[in-house]
């Protein structure tokens, strides 16, 4: 099973006989080491093989379920770094409630129970006995949580409680899965938090939307918009959704990034989650719940990645350097190999996170390719040249511009750089994304630019049946069309503007489009 | 707890087949690493199939459970209290978890609801192992929670010893499944459940590496017990045995299995970490290979290893007393209260300005700090509940402190007077010194302490008669032992006490089976556990 690269570096060859033919066979499979699949001809297949081929997935023996690996564990674990810090500083607690929930409890909510229940994993036998009452596993943890909400909170001085879980969660869906973007188990964070106004539920549903922002923009390099959802699409039981939606433009499909709901008081009349003001007077908490899941890395792959592979920002990339000896024939190699270490070292003290492959069984040419595989942002190459210069080659990944840096200045540049590689993966996407964002007033406009892979901003009468009425319309194939979201951020409305379905007033600029 | 590992083994492994896997074992065969992994704190079912049932047979709702606590502990509120340890141990332990707000009964019988107080504690286990896990070498990684049931048969023909008890979901999404999956993490058979100890759920971090030669497994599962014992007597001040389970006690499918063995406040052994040596029998169970330097094709030698939830129970038993939980410094999430004392309108906002800006002083030393100036509460309620809640240190400021810019530090280990400072300086540099010298002295008394308590238990025998002596006294026995299993089992089935390990510590010189009178080469220790 030796991987060696017939070209590979010249020292580490072995002049076993039975090895070499052996080998010989293991490096014609090897060389596949690029993509077979391209990202701009079929997407679908390119980001099933670079999800797995940059090491970030395992496909596992049940359809639907994935194994993290590594690569991955350590975004979720920058993200998760962020964003527990976050919300620490806004007083939220973590806890962890059961993943088991009793049917009773479950069926509280009606609408929240009509909206999940398709989904809905069961547990009906243990061991080989039945269970006489079947156990459902949380698709979500709102009614797990609030039995207790309403035993914790009895007067204004236990609110607000504000309490969130890192868990797993299971949605055994049955259309088509794709790894990140569409699984039946997922990790997520979920905040369930209680207010005795209105006004406090209402502010904090905007402070997380503006934290999911800020991991998509700041960290993911993605940009968003934020708004509000319809009143088809938001959150079953709830009041109102707020979302960060971004946008795919090879599919032309808009993504639903992140959510925070606000659950007005519907649940607190289920489970009835009371408590007595300063005036001893009985009221009932106003409610939010708010979720960002592994999706998010999907997102990021789907946005960033090309043809050589995954593109990873470098905030969240797990290795943010790669520092690969190039030693020529004759050359110094032992010079070459201590360079590198050194200048791993720098860099890791200096506090980016950088690694040496300095395995000598693989040629430069095969690790270049693996690196760019793996996405990580930035390339060092060490080669003898370099070393008589004082000198290290830096090669982006993003744009494969190469500079060669005096080692005397080597981490002031090394910052600049990946700083400026995180700023152009943003500029980049955004720039892509506005393209595909097409104002439209008519119909034939909007049929137009959907067929174009759009994201579409369009007035609207904000009916829940001309939405309705809009994806029926728009069935096909590909999916059918829905609002994406309300954006905030509204451009002006002419009085008299009509809605571009049903041709009523319009009331508002919403973004349609299809969607994952 | 052991035993519970298993199944996720089976999810493991289920990818050596794929090229990826066999490229990472084989590139990392010319290493000194193979395969490292290990699976971060995360959510994983453990279920247990007795306990499920009866869960569902006792005719349970949540609704009735939620709402007939909220009505009693609304009468209640005020008059609940502790059942003092010495009097009751169980309800000691349960009254504790309920007044210090660490965990809640679930929904389904047997779970719990782990509180912001209970989950910050299992947070610091994770902060400190997770880097040291890191540091040794180890990746996280997630594993999906259902496991196909043709796998759990696959590995269950395999490794002798190990029959599934497992919850089985059978529907999803309203359609009934082709093949039926598995939880993860499944084989626990309880008939009754404590929180933190026994539970049908828990969380945990499992470690599994995968090595190219015996002797770097052995090392692996060596290492990773010594990390579990030096962060049991560092950071949660549990002065753990560790060493070597016997044969019977071995992990199902494992060579060997090493352990670290707690005493609890009522004596019983808590098994509070273990770490196994798997072999190869695993490996060539799901056909695990790599190639080696010669071509030739090897199965991996394993290891797994974990600490659960479990743990902060260990915590709480360790350290508590009659007035409630008592947390090392090290692992509370609040190290110091500070509680303003004032009477008069007038002496408020004096004492409310030096209370936080003492507060301020010590956050910046990076003290964990908590400032109780809620005014429904009397300074003599707040001493008792922050008490009961386990913080190490409180400080007291009142308007002659004020005046005199000094404080009050009571360090909750030690009752009364004796455990009290008068006068200390709010000088800054003065003040932080005294707290992180007071936190580090309750450090080490603590450890001091539950070490001479583990001592004073433990009792060194020489005979059958001696052995049976000590475990009818409730103390942990020691003895030379070179018997059989059988004989294992005599002794567990008429004093109620296994061998918790076989320590690595050994009293030197020759030694006679306390049971057979033949000769020995190790002691071993005996008990009753949870």
């Amino acid at each position: 099973m030796e991987k060696g690269v017939a070209e590979s570096a010249p020292s580490s060859k072995k002049s076993n006989a039975n090895s070499k033919n052996a080998k010989k066979k293991e490096v014609k499979k090897e060389t596949g080491l690029g993509l077979s699949n391209k990202k701009d001809e079929n997407f679908g297949e390119w980001y099933s093989e670079v999800v797995v081929s940059g090491e970030m997935i395992e496909y596992y023996d049940i359809s639907g379920c994935y194994i993290l690996r590594p690569w991955t564990m350590s975004i979720w674990e920058t993200m998760q770094a962020f964003f527990d810090a976050e919300i620490k500083k806004m007083k939220i607690k973590n806890c962890y409630f059961p993943l088991f929930v009793s049917p009773g409890v479950l069926q509280r909510e009606k609408d929240h129970i009509e909206g999940f229940a398709p989904e809905v994993a069961w547990v009906t036998k243990s061991g080989d006995t039945d269970l006489d009452v079947h156990i459902a596993i949380r698709p979500t943890s709102e009614t797990v949580m609030y039995p207790y909400y309403s035993k914790w909170i009895r007067g204004h001085r236990d609110l607000p409680l504000k309490l969130n879980q890192w868990c797993n969660v299971v949605r055994w869906e049955f259309s088509h899965p794709t790894p990140f973007i569409r699984s039946r188990e997922f990790l997520w964070q979920e905040g369930h938090t209680a207010f005795a106004t209105k006004e406090e539920a209402d502010e904090e549903v905007l402070q997380i939307l503006e934290l999911y922002r800020r991991i998509y923009e700041e960290f993911l390099a993605i940009p968003v918009v934020k708004g509000k959802k319809s009143e088809l699409e938001k959150f079953a039981g709830g009041l109102y959704t707020t979302s960060v939606e971004a946008f795919i433009p090879n599919t032309g499909r808009g993504i639903q990034g992140a959510t925070s709901h606000c659950l007005g008081q519907n649940f607190a009349k289920m489970f009835e989650i009371n408590f007595e003001n300063e005036k001893g007077e009985k009221g009932m908490v106003w409610q939010n719940s708010w979720a960002y899941s592994t999706r998010t890395i999907g997102v990021m792959v789907m946005v960033h990645g090309d043809d050589k592979g995954l593109v990873m920002p470098p905030k969240v990339s797990s290795i943010q350097v790669i520092v690969i000896p190039v030693p020529f024939k004759d050359a110094d190699t032992k010079g070459i190999f201590d360079a590198c270490s050194e200048t791993v070292k720098t860099l890791s003290e200096a506090g980016f996170r950088v690694e040496d492959d300095l395995r000598e069984n693989y040629s430069p040419g095969w690790k270049y390719s693996h690196w760019e595989m793996k996405g990580v942002p930035l390339r060092i190459e060490i080669g003898p040249k370099d070393l008589a210069n004082k000198q290290v080659r830096v090669v982006r990944r993003d744009n494969s511009a190469k500079v060669d840096i005096p080692v005397s200045n080597l981490v002031e540049q090394v910052k600049e750089i990946l700083s400026k590689i995180q700023d152009s993966l943003f500029e980049a996407a955004k720039e892509k994304r506005d393209k595909c964002i097409e104002k439209v007033k008519t119909w034939d406009e909007f049929m137009t630019a959907l067929s174009d892979k759009k994201m579409i901003l369009a007035p609207w009468c904000d009916e829940e049946e001309v939405e309705k009425d809009v994806k029926a319309r728009t069935k096909g194939e590909a999916g059918a069309a829905k609002t994406l979201c309300t954006p905030f951020d509204q451009p002006e409305l002419p009085e008299g503007t009509l809605c571009f379905a049903s041709g009523k007033p319009a009331k508002k600029w919403t973004y349609w489009g299809r969607s994952y | 707890m052991g035993a519970l590992r298993l199944p996720s083994l089976t999810t493991f492994f289920i990818s050596s087949s794929s090229s990826t896997f066999t490229r990472a074992a084989s590139i990392s065969a010319r290493s000194p690493f193979l395969l490292r992994l290990h699976q971060h704190p995360n959510p994983h079912l453990h279920l247990s199939r007795k306990a499920l049932a009866a869960s569902v047979a006792s005719d349970f709702s949540t609704e009735s459970l939620a709402k007939k606590e909220s009505r009693e502990s609304n009468s209640n509120e005020e008059k609940r209290f502790i059942t003092p340890r010495s009097q009751d141990f169980s309800a000691w332990y349960l009254d504790v978890i309920a007044r210090a707000e660490l965990a809640d009964y679930g929904p389904v019988r047997g779970t719990m609801v782990i509180r912001p107080y209970g989950y910050a504690i299992w947070e610091s286990i994770q902060e400190y192992l997770n880097v040291i896990f890191k540091e040794t070498g180890h990746s996280n990684m997630y594993f999906p929670q259902f496991i196909p049931y043709s796998f759990i048969e696959k590995e269950a023909s395999h490794v002798e010893g190990f029959s599934p008890e497992l919850a089985l979901v059978t529907i999803g999404g309203g359609k009934e499944l082709e093949e039926k999956l598995v939880w993860a993490n499944v084989t626990r058979w309880e008939m009754r459940t404590k929180p933190f100890v026994r539970t049908l759920e828990f969380l945990w971090q499992e470690g599994h590496t995968a090595h190219a030669t015996p002797e770097e497994a052995e090392k692996e599962a060596l290492q990773m017990i010594d990390v579990y014992k030096k962060f049991a007597y560092e950071q949660a001040a549990i002065p753990v045995i560790a060493g070597r389970k016997s044969r019977a006690e071995t992990f199902a499918g494992a060579s060997r299995t090493y352990t670290i063995e707690a005493m609890m406040g009522d004596r019983k052994a808590l098994q509070a970490g273990t770490s196994h040596n798997l072999g190869q029998n695993f490996s060539r169970a799901f056909g695990t290979q790599f190639s080696d330097e010669n071509g030739q094709r090897q199965h991996v030698w394993q290891t797994s290893w974990a600490v659960s939830t479990r743990f902060v129970g260990g915590i709480i038993m360790t350290h508590g007393d009659d007035t409630g939980l008592m947390l090392p410094p090290k692992m509370a999430p609040i190290q110091v209260v500070i509680v303003p004392i004032w009477k008069k309108a007038d002496e408020k906002a004096g004492v409310l300005d030096a209370v936080s800006s003492v507060a301020k002083i010590l956050k910046t030393a990076g003290v964990k700090v908590k400032v109780d100036d809620s005014e429904q509460r009397t300074p003599g309620w707040k001493f008792n509940f922050w008490e009961m809640k386990g913080v190490p240190l409180r400080i007291e400021i009142g308007p002659r402190d004020v005046s005199n810019g000094t404080v009050v530090i009571s360090r909750r280990d030690v009752p009364g007077k004796q455990g009290k400072v008068f006068g200390v300086s709010m000088e800054p540099s003065i003040l932080q010194a005294q707290v992180k010298e007071r936190l580090e002295d309750i450090q080490s008394a603590l450890l001091e302490q539950a070490t001479s308590f583990r001592d004073s238990n433990i009792v060194d025998v020489s005979s059958y008669d001696e052995l049976k002596e000590a475990i009818s006294q409730g103390k942990w026995a020691r003895g030379p032992w070179s018997a059989s299993e059988a004989e294992e089992l005599k002794v567990k089935e008429e004093t109620g006490a296994t061998i918790r390990c076989f320590p690595f510590e050994q009293p030197p010189g020759l030694k006679t089976c306390l049971m057979t009178g033949n000769s020995a080469d190790e002691v071993a220790l005996f008990a009753k556990s949870y």
